[in-house]
């Protein structure tokens, strides 16, 4: 081997290396972010906000250039497949949620047990593995975008089942890191103290990690393959994942408004019931069309019409509070972004929901834009939002429990970047109902169903217009986001004053 | 069985079943409201929302075609939305009762 080229290309690699920490260390001196402030385990929760964050970029970047592709079809043609991107668009969203759930109990968990996290060298370990499966991942989703599907692809390249992709030897390693995670959760609050917050939190944990085994086996007839990949799919989104948003909304508030310990445990306790109660057999209106027994139509039908009730009860137990306490805090972001999230949650999930949810109309709409229209609302207002809340709890004692209610500086950048991501998902929301109705309508019932159906609709006017506006309002939630990173790495920036103390109510 | 919706009925479902839900909602908002700031129009205007939820369901019954069994759903909602905002609100009362003034 040729020694000086060694040289030549080790020289390199030091130079590049010594650029890139000069960039870190000028990024750190600009930002002025003081780790002292916070405990080893909330450094920990911070790496899994910091991934979220850029999956929640890669989840933009990736869903604006799958939306490209509807109104310019050869755009990026065999270099970037629509599959390959509408697939990473997905799973970058349901990991960077994970991950924000994980920082978020890795947040509290200290707090709430009263004692340091037990396994935190094994979580800071969990969190590499992870953070390297997932780059892993995504760089073969994009280096092997197509070839034959044998035993060898599903175990290193593609599993093939939507939303959850990844390869076996990964899926594995969700598991594995899963379980330190909930090691370190009963551990530590073993050590501590328990609650009712980590009661719940600890049972939602195990259906949360139970589920996920439920996508891992395949069983030869597709409906019995379907049937199970629901349980992960719609038992996670729909109950597992509702119940882990009330345990970290309920330690919010406690936080945010000094709202009593037995006020929220107990309406924890009726949202879990409530939740539960519809969630788990509101599965049924995923089993429509998929060759399950004819009664899961009444079983769908009854309970979804039942999953709207615990957004009713949000509803007056929001105005019962207002009118009985004034609401003040010292972080304005982060309570704005909790009240999206009950506007979110309850126009996603519930109106967006319910209106094409019984079987009787579903069967037009059934996987549609309209299944989109509802997916972009709900899975932001029920999830985006309450992570994003919790950024914002996070930099506040990241910078040492700074102030960051009214008078703060350069408060328009977050109101901007909350009006922008909500507007433009709205506006992403309602272009895409608007196809959705027209392919319902179009395809489905008036041609039947069939190819020459799919291509009319995909060709009608009101389905391009309805495209292109939905791309308008994918790059307004792409300013959104730039405008909310910018903030979040600077808001408090400066600041003298300290947040105040909250009395209990 | 089912029957599902005909074509002509389809705006009319999907905006019956969003109606459901935003006048349950306006209803148990104005019922909440009405009990912390006790003013009789807000009490009408709660019964409006329940009325509008009302005329909803029979609308959505009629169009998705709800026979038989099917009507537990439109009677469920109908029962369901007028007493569940009333049972959360004692809920609330009871859960805050050291707080409440």
């Amino acid at each position: 081997m040729n020694t000086s080229g060694l040289n030549g290309v080790i020289q390199q690699a030091a130079a590049l290396s010594d650029k890139s920490r000069l960039y870190l260390n000028n990024f750190k001196a600009w930002v002025q972010l003081d780790s002292s402030h916070l405990s080893d385990g909330r450094q920990l929760a911070v790496k899994y906000f910091t991934v979220a964050v850029i999956l929640f970029f890669a989840q933009i970047l990736f869903g604006l250039l799958a939306a490209m592709q509807f109104i310019f079809p050869g755009f990026l043609y065999e270099i970037l497949d629509f599959s390959v991107n509408r697939m990473i668009h997905i799973n970058a969203m349901v990991v960077w949620m994970l991950y924000g759930f994980i920082g978020c109990v890795y947040w509290f968990i200290e707090e709430e047990s009263g004692t340091e996290i037990v396994g935190l060298k094994l979580g800071n370990i969990a969190f590499w593995v992870l953070t390297g499966a997932v780059t892993l991942v995504v760089l073969v989703y994009l280096l092997v975008q197509i070839g034959p599907g044998k035993d060898s692809s599903l175990w290193f390249i593609n599993e093939g089942r939507e939303y959850i992709e990844a390869p076996r030897w990964a899926d594995i390693g969700i598991v594995v890191v899963m379980l330190i995670f909930f090691y370190n959760v009963v551990a530590t609050f073993s050590k501590g103290k328990w609650s009712g917050i980590a009661g719940v939190l600890t049972l939602d944990l195990v259906a949360l990690a139970g589920l996920y085994t439920a996508g891992m086996f395949y069983m030869t007839n597709i409906s019995h393959d379907q049937y199970w990949w629901w349980w992960v799919i719609h038992l996670w989104v729909e109950a597992t994942w509702e119940v882990l948003v009330g345990v970290i909304m309920a330690w919010s508030l406690m936080k945010l408004l000094a709202v009593r310990r037995k006020i929220v445990e107990t309406w924890l306790y009726i949202e879990v019931a409530l939740m539960f109660g519809s969630g788990i057999l509101g599965l049924g209106h995923h089993y429509f069309w998929i060759g399950t027994p004819e009664y899961w139509l009444t079983v769908g039908g009854f309970f979804s019409a039942l999953e709207p009730i615990p957004l009713v009860a949000m509803v007056v137990h929001a105005v019962y509070d207002s009118g009985a306490h004034a609401f003040k805090n010292g972080n304005h972001p982060a309570l704005a972004w909790i009240i999206a999230q009950a506007f979110g949650n309850f126009f996603g999930a519930g109106v967006w929901g319910f209106m094409h949810t019984l079987p009787q109309i579903n069967i037009f709409t059934h996987g549609t834009q309209w299944s989109a229209s509802h997916g972009h609302l709900a899975f932001f207002g029920a999830y985006a939002t309450i992570n994003i809340a919790f950024f914002y709890l996070a930099i506040q004692q990241w910078r040492g429990n700074v102030w960051m209610g009214g008078g703060s500086q350069n408060a328009w950048r977050w109101k901007w970047a909350l009006g922008l991501l909500n507007g433009g998902v709205l506006g992403m929301t309602i272009a895409l109902l608007i196809a959705g109705y027209e392919q319902s309508f179009i395809e489905r019932a008036v041609e039947g169903s069939t190819w020459g159906g799919y291509f009319t609709a995909q060709n009608h006017p009101s389905f391009q217009s309805a495209m292109v506006w939905r791309l308008l309002f994918g790059g307004m939630t792409l300013a959104g986001f730039i405008l909310l990173v910018w903030d979040l790495l600077t808001i408090g920036k400066g600041e003298t004053r300290k947040a105040p103390e909250i009395v209990e109510i | 069985m089912i029957e599902p919706v005909a074509l002509q009925d389809f705006f009319i479902t999907f905006f019956s079943s969003a109606l459901i839900i935003l006048a349950g909602a306006s209803y148990a908002l104005l019922f909440a409201w009405s009990k912390v700031n006790p003013n009789f129009r807000i009490k009408i205007a709660a019964y409006v929302s329940y009325a509008v939820l009302i005329l909803s369901v029979v609308e959505l019954t009629q169009a998705a075609h709800f026979q038989g069994y099917w009507l537990i759903i439109s009677l469920a909602m109908v029962i369901g939305y007028f007493f569940a905002p009333i049972g959360i609100w004692h809920l609330c009362v009871k859960t805050h009762a050291k707080s409440t003034p």
